[in-house]
């Protein structure tokens, strides 16, 4: 459940997409043990990791769980990202497939899960700026227009990677609380019911306004 | 409640199923009824209403269906599709007498029925009970009796409920409860006490307690196809057996034997979900699994594991594994366990990741192994088999083992075999040595024992022997003392008091009641040579204190010569036999008066007299021994 009774802590789900090789465990990593060489990392694992934030004295952990990346395994994606409260996109500049795969992950999620959804997407890479592909324009013009916010980061340089799952958590928060305030007694079956919502491809989806068989 | 129709699997499984397109048509969600609302593939394609009109029909007319071909059974030999035939049958036990089933949920009268059978279902209530006792009876009565109140509750409307609804109905009040229960925990007076930790337990027991409970009638109900789709996906793992780590670009290292081990771990935990209750304990099979898995990569590549890695790795454990029931468990999972925790948390993860490996497996293409599509449907069909190097190493694994339990077990003989030798040896030296000690004894013995037999048969030289002192054994003088005994008793009187009197003047008191000491001081001093010796001897103690002790009494006095003269007289028959043989010799002339005293003092002892000549019997015995031992021998020989 996204939001405890509390009130004082949440507890949310973040998904990293993207296609392989875009550097979705660098980033992870990178953010939760400020590590960039994989020869120095502890962790056992990189594909579940958590991290405790403290934001405006509110407590929040983020389980941030990656995803693979292969293309054979895009249609497992639903199943990974339900019920999550953010997602990072992730691409490579230096790959302009990379940037379409976003694409794609961001209509399915828009299809998927409505607005309930934040999205961030994350440009990585950006030390290797002389080999760009993808345009800095043309990426934020396509986040703007879906209702995501853009970064550049580089994991191997630790930057912009902290200012993202910040502002991310920020949204998050901010999301789960307008929910909250709009229908507290009823905040878990919304979270639990989140209503398919079939969004032509450029389109900010309309909040959702049916549900399936609530007629009968 | 229409709202809550909407079925829980189907957030896992709907949009797995789909091939992944970028464009899904409008037309595609939606029911096939037509109805205009959205169906899923998890029900055939009806939106949860049609689907459930659908079913009814469906039964109805199967019920029928089952009239008439009842006893249609096909021979299965496989568990599970016995077990299938079983539910089945019941099912349509159940749906024949659908009259039945409606009047007893109805029925009040049906409900204490009911309990009863839960009760009897459950074995492990009584040891759930006896935890919860252990584990949160510190926290008092209240709490207790609050938590198997709640308990109470929900098993009686989940049992009441269950055959009226589709299941999922069922999980979404199974859902319901647990909220309520948390919300009660978290802010009734009741468990103010508690703390937060502890709290979350009992939520966590709570939902453990109650699952087990109903456990045989949540898992794979026969109202769902859960049996069919088990079936189906073990099928499909079967015929995809020849698939290897390279088919799934996965970099498990085939060769190293610490690999082997873990990857035989990671298959344990997968196939030891079906065997837990609770569904949190097959959550924690799952995650043992998949900890496995990350071990298993890290072993191959070292460093952290990604997602990238892991999930081609679990899915080839998957593969590898085939786990008994593998979707009903995994239903069972999404059904009951509790929302929060499948949704977050690493067994959460891990749980999303093995419906991601199932999903992946039931939609496997060619495409998705990167081989062309002929090759695959050549492997599919069997016509091409290869042999995959983990198969084969699985099989050698196998082989190793055995290889490896038989070499331990011909250790383990060997070492048995060795002992049991050493044992015989020692066993044949100890005969051996037997025998040897044996005939030393009997040659010992022998050499004692032939002067024994010779005067037995003739008893009458004893008096010649008496007289002449030329006889050299003690014994053949007992014997002859035991022969002669009652006829010197006269004799043996007469000889006694003279000098008991002479000697034990000064202690007249006490001589009467110890005659018989002072007859063993005569004896003493007429049979022995040293008769004239011991009187001096007894009376140099008992005179010096004499001195002393006019005033005082005349204890000491006649204790002195009791305390030492009681040993001797003990001592001396057994002795004699060497000094007497030794001391004969010398003095000669002495030995005709110490004979009759010696007859007289075994006399007085008549007990001690009957038993001395006992010990020739005894001698006796040592020949049986000997001559029992001497034919063991013999026998040994022989053998």
């Amino acid at each position: 459940m996204a939001n405890n009774t509390s009130g004082a802590s949440h507890n949310f789900k973040v998904v990293l997409l993207g296609e392989g090789c875009v550097g979705k465990t660098s980033l992870v990593l990178r953010y939760v043990e400020d590590k960039f060489n994989t020869n120095h990392v502890t962790t056992v694992q990189a594909s579940f990791l958590n991290k405790k934030l403290n934001i405006d004295g509110k407590r929040i952990n983020l389980a941030i769980w990656d995803t693979a990346g292969q293309e054979k395994f895009h249609a497992l994606g639903p199943i990974y990202y339900r019920s999550s409260n953010g997602a990072v996109l992730v691409y490579d500049i230096t790959d302009e497939d990379s940037f379409q795969k976003v694409k794609s992950w961001v209509k399915e999620l828009r299809k998927m899960l409505g607005a309930d959804i934040c999205l961030v997407i994350a440009g990585n890479k950006t030390d290797l700026e002389k080999n760009r592909n993808v345009s800095l324009e043309e990426a934020e013009a396509y986040a703007i227009k879906v209702g995501a916010i853009h970064f550049q980061t580089s994991a191997k340089l630790n930057k912009g990677v902290e200012e993202m799952f910040l502002v991310l958590t920020q949204k998050m928060l901010e999301t789960v609380e307008e929910k909250e305030a709009q229908n507290a007694p009823l905040s878990r079956q919304n979270s639990q019911r989140r209503n398919v919502v079939v969004v032509d491809d450029d389109q900010v989806p309309p909040p959702p306004t049916r549900q399936c068989c609530s007629n009968s | 409640m229409p709202i809550f129709a909407l079925q829980r699997s189907y957030k896992y499984m709907m949009y797995a199923t789909k091939q992944p397109s970028l464009r899904i048509n409008q037309a595609d969600l939606k029911c096939k009824n037509g109805c205009g609302y959205y169906g899923n593939a998890d029900w055939d394609g009806y939106c949860s209403k049609c689907y459930r009109n659908h079913m009814d029909q469906e039964r109805q007319r199967k019920a029928r269906q089952s009239h008439s071909d009842q006893t249609k059974v096909s021979g299965f030999s496989k568990f599970e599709e016995k077990k299938r035939q079983q539910t089945d049958k019941k099912n349509k036990y159940l749906k024949s007498l659908p009259v039945f089933r409606k009047t007893s949920s109805a029925k009040d009268s049906g409900r204490p029925e009911r309990h009863l059978d839960l009760r009897q279902a459950n074995p492990d209530a009584d040891k759930l009970t006896a935890e919860f006792i252990s584990l949160y009876g510190v926290w008092g009565e209240q709490v207790r009796r609050d938590f198997f109140k709640c308990v109470q509750s929900f098993t009686t409307k989940i049992y009441s409920e269950l055959e009226n609804k589709p299941i999922e109905d069922i999980a979404e009040m199974a859902q319901k409860y647990y909220n309520l229960y948390s919300n009660r925990v978290n802010n009734t007076e009741t468990y103010q006490e508690v703390t937060t930790d502890v709290r979350d337990e009992l939520l966590d027991f709570f939902e453990k307690y109650v699952m087990v409970s109903l456990y045989s009638w949540l898992f794979c109900p026969p109202s769902t196809n859960d049996e069919e789709k088990d079936l189906i996906i073990q099928e499909r793992i079967r015929k995809l057996s020849w698939v290897n780590a390279h088919h799934l670009d996965c970099c498990i290292s085939e060769t190293s034997i610490e690999v082997r081990d873990l990857v035989y771990t990671a298959i344990t935990h997968l196939l030891g979900m079906d065997s837990m209750k609770a569904p949190q304990d097959k959550l924690s099979c799952v995650v043992s699994c998949c900890q496995s898995v990350v071990k298993v990569l890290q072993h191959c590549q070292g460093g952290p594991v990604s997602a990238d890695e892991f999930l081609p790795a679990l899915i080839f454990i998957v593969l590898k594994a085939n786990p008994a029931r593998l979707k009903s468990n995994i239903l069972y999972v999404t059904r009951f366990c509790n929302d929060s925790r499948l949704m977050q948390g690493e067994a959460g993860y891990y749980f999303t990741n093995l419906c991601c490996a199932v999903s992946f497996i039931e939609n496997l293409t060619a495409e998705s192994l990167n081989m062309p599509q002929q090759e695959f449907e050549a492997y599919m069909n069997g016509e091409i088999t290869s042999v995959s190097a983990w198969e084969s190493a699985l099989v050698a694994c196998e082989g190793m083992h055995q290889l490896c339990e038989h070499l331990s077990l011909l250790k383990d003989l060997s070492i048995r075999t060795n002992t049991v030798q050493d044992e015989t040896k020692k066993l044949t030296d100890d005969i051996l040595k037997f025998k040897e000690e044996m005939n030393e004894k009997v040659n010992s013995v022998l050499e004692r024992t032939p002067l024994i037999i010779k005067p037995r048969k003739t008893p009458e030289l004893s008096e010649k022997v008496d007289d002449t002192q030329n006889s050299q054994n003690f014994y053949l003088q007992n014997l002859q003392i035991a022969t002669s005994n009652i006829d010197d008793a006269k004799t043996k009187l007469q000889l006694d008091i003279t000098p008991c009197v002479s000697k034990t003047s000064p202690t007249d008191d006490h001589s009467l009641s110890k005659i018989n000491y002072d007859i063993d001081f005569s004896d003493l001093s007429g049979e022995s040579s040293l008769a004239e010796l011991t009187p001096e001897k007894r009376k140099s103690p008992s005179f010096t204190p004499d001195p002393f002790s006019p005033v005082g009494s005349s204890c000491p006095i006649t204790q002195a010569p009791l305390i030492p003269t009681k040993p001797d007289d003990f001592v001396l028959p057994f002795v004699e036999t060497q000094e007497t043989l030794l001391e004969k010799e010398d003095e000669g002339p002495n030995l005709p008066s110490p004979i009759k005293p010696m007859t007289a003092q075994y006399s007085g002892f008549s007990k001690q007299g009957w038993q001395i000549p006992s010990i020739p019997c005894i001698t006796g015995e040592l020949g049986a021994n000997a001559s029992q031992a001497n034919s063991q021998t013999s026998q040994d020989k022989e053998n």
